[in-house]
């Protein structure tokens, strides 16, 4: 993933705001990065940027090499389906689908067969521990176990990156750590990048680089040797 | 690439429909009374024309009607069937009563002429008939206040003219007409009987004297006539029966023209017709109303779920499937309340199908459009209205989704998934 002077700028009375401020950034295949920063530094808008859901003012993105900044609504969206997946802080299941149904989701909209699906998604749910809770609806699960059925959803579809947008908020640390390691050992096994924007030190910790955010622009990139 | 799984859609608008089990039963209720009261109007509109229909055609025209070509609009007593040579009238009644769907024929004809009796004098329109076979054909038999129909050298007449020139069963009355021939006919008959058919230009207009005395009165052969009526099963399927007369009568007297009362009853088929189109406005005033109040529940769902949208855009989904959940949502919506508002529908038509609203006691029986009304609303049982107002709330369901899907799709992901 690249990033080339990228600027966004929102309309805003009395003055427009800065939220990204001519940010360049490399993020390569298999990596696992946290970019820090205060409220208001631009961490979110550098998701929505990377991941196509919203248009940079200025500058451009490119994903496994395709430019992404141009592309019509529909081609971003299969963009999305096909190389980035979601984590959401608040979990964002669909209400209306169990455990396995929202799991499954984005095989689905891939085309992948059912019996596959199902297949891969009760495989994924015995190693991060969700057996035995596919039928469950959102309402009825943790918010530990909604965070791993969202990781689910995300890295399921194989993606090329995984956008994780403060994934660790609203879980106690027992639980958020829990999670780290499930996303650890999928970024481990499968080769998956992940991208989390955190204020979580624990987040920051486990990351093996870290990109500080200040004010839309990057302050620091350092990244752990070896 | 594999079929993708389209059955999550559906799933996914079915649930959401439940979703706010209160709201969701509202607004089908709101519907579902909405399909009541069409298919009720409707009922009562089609039990309205049932009646206008039935009595415009049954008391005297019948449904189909077989002149010489020339007969209409004049209607001149030299323009009978076959000309001046006539026809074989037992063929042409057997012909035209062996055709399916045929229940009743009755040959007739007419004259202009003065009937007096003592000082009293009017004009009316002297119509020959056949006393039995007219029984199947119209309700003259069944509309006599005192006496019966009149056999030879006999005539009935309506009550109002019966009062006019002061005349009562028994006596004598003089009929005086112009004849086929050039010369006036005039004869002596019988009162036989006194009809009331309750229309204004029929009691005091017409007296009914048998075919035999009136081609006599009138210097016309026996072979000569005006007018076969013929009654059918159904007034709706008259036009399919009056094709299968005229192939019937086809070689039995040149330029025989065979008419469905829709041609001969011009402004009774063209008021059917309006009302026909009445009920479907009503259907769409209905239904036009409802769609806005829904569409405003659809809404409001749809933006209490903006950020469900945003989030299954942000993994993929297109912008149609969102449309499609949406309109599903809509669709399955219309459904409920059909299967609710069909519940309700049926023991209300059933009810008033037995048992009409009796208006008796705000208005008597009146005439319009040559056709005596009753003062009863019945309801008339067809699918019509029900088919008409189930597409009209299935089209309800859907077309107030519309709005609230293309709001779904115009919701940006990032700003959605931003709001709290």
């Amino acid at each position: 993933m690249r990033t080339e002077h990228l600027w966004k700028i929102y309309p805003q009375d009395p003055r427009p705001v800065e939220a990204v401020r001519g940010v360049d950034l490399t993020v390569w295949r298999g990596e696992f990065v946290a970019m820090a920063g205060p409220s208001g530094s631009g961490k979110t808008t550098m998701l929505n940027l990377v991941g196509g859901l919203t248009r940079p003012t200025r500058g451009k993105v490119w994903i496994e090499g395709e430019e992404i900044s141009a592309l019509s609504d529909r081609r971003l969206a299969d963009l999305r389906m096909h190389r980035i997946g979601f984590v959401f802080q608040s979990y964002n299941l669909l209400p209306v689908l169990s455990a396995l149904e929202n799991a499954e989701f984005t095989l689905l909209l891939q085309g992948v067969p059912a019996a596959e699906r199902r297949g891969r998604v009760r495989e994924l749910f015995r190693e991060i521990g969700l057996e035995g809770l596919e039928d469950r609806r959102p309402p009825k699960l943790s918010g530990g176990q909604q965070q791993r059925v969202a990781v689910a959803r995300a890295v399921l579809g194989d993606p090329a990156l995984v956008l994780a947008d403060e994934p660790t908020a609203n879980l106690d640390s027992h639980t958020a750590e829990a999670l780290l390691d499930v996303m650890e050992r999928l970024n481990r096994t499968k080769g998956t990048t992940f991208v989390f924007s955190t204020h979580d030190p624990r987040v920051m910790e486990r990351a093996r680089r870290l990109i500080r955010l200040v004010d839309g622009q990057i302050e620091s990139d350092h990244a752990e040797s070896g | 690439m594999a079929r993708r799984d389209n059955d999550i859609w559906w799933r996914m608008a079915w649930r959401n429909l439940w979703r706010n089990r209160r709201r969701t039963a509202i607004t089908a209720s709101a519907l579902s009374f909405g399909f009541v009261a069409a298919v009720l109007m409707i009922a009562l509109m089609d039990g309205m024309l049932e009646q206008l229909v039935s009595n415009g055609t049954r008391v005297i025209t019948g449904q189909v009607q077989i002149h010489a070509d020339d007969y209409r609009p004049e209607r001149s007593m030299h323009d009978t069937m076959g000309g001046r040579e006539g026809l074989d009238l037992a063929a042409l009644v057997g012909a035209a009563g062996s055709v399916e769907g045929v229940t009743g024929v009755a040959p007739r004809a007419y004259g202009g002429g003065l009937i007096s009796s003592g000082d009293e004098t009017a004009g009316a329109v002297l119509m020959g008939i056949d006393p039995r076979r007219e029984e199947g054909v119209s309700r003259f038999g069944t509309s006599f206040v005192v006496g019966g129909m009149p056999g030879p050298g006999e005539i009935a007449i309506g009550n109002a003219m019966a009062g006019t020139i002061g005349t009562a069963p028994g006596e004598e009355v003089v009929v005086v007409a112009p004849a086929a021939d050039g010369s006036m006919g005039n004869e002596l008959f019988t009162v036989s009987g006194i009809f009331r058919l309750g229309m204004g230009g029929f009691d005091d207009a017409y007296v009914l004297v048998e075919l035999g005395s009136l081609q006599d009165l009138m210097a016309m052969d026996r072979s000569r006539i005006h007018e076969v009526a013929i009654s059918v099963d159904r007034a709706d399927q008259a036009d399919g029966v009056a094709a299968r007369v005229e192939e019937a009568v086809a070689g039995l007297a040149d330029s025989l023209v065979v008419e469905p009362w829709s041609v001969f009853h011009e402004q009774l088929y063209f008021m059917t017709s309006m009302m026909g189109a009445a009920n479907a406005i009503v259907a769409m005033i209905i239904f036009g109303m409802a769609i806005f109040g829904v569409a405003n529940t659809m809404l409001l769902a749809t933006f209490e779920r903006r950020r469900e949208f945003a989030v299954a855009r942000s993994l993929g989904t297109s912008a149609r499937s969102i449309v499609r959940i949406v309109v599903c949502e809509g669709l399955f919506l219309g459904l409920v309340s059909l299967g609710a508002g069909a519940l309700l529908a049926a023991p209300v038509v059933v009810y008033f199908h037995e048992f009409p609203l009796d208006l008796s006691s705000f208005i008597g029986t009146y005439s319009f459009m040559g056709s005596a009304m009753q003062p009863l609303m019945t309801v008339e049982y067809s699918w019509d209205g029900p088919l008409v107002s189930a597409v009209a709330l299935i089209g309800t369901g859907v077309a107030s989704a519309l709005y609230p899907a293309w709001r779904a799709i115009r919701v940006p992901p990032a700003d959605a998934l931003a709001s709290r």
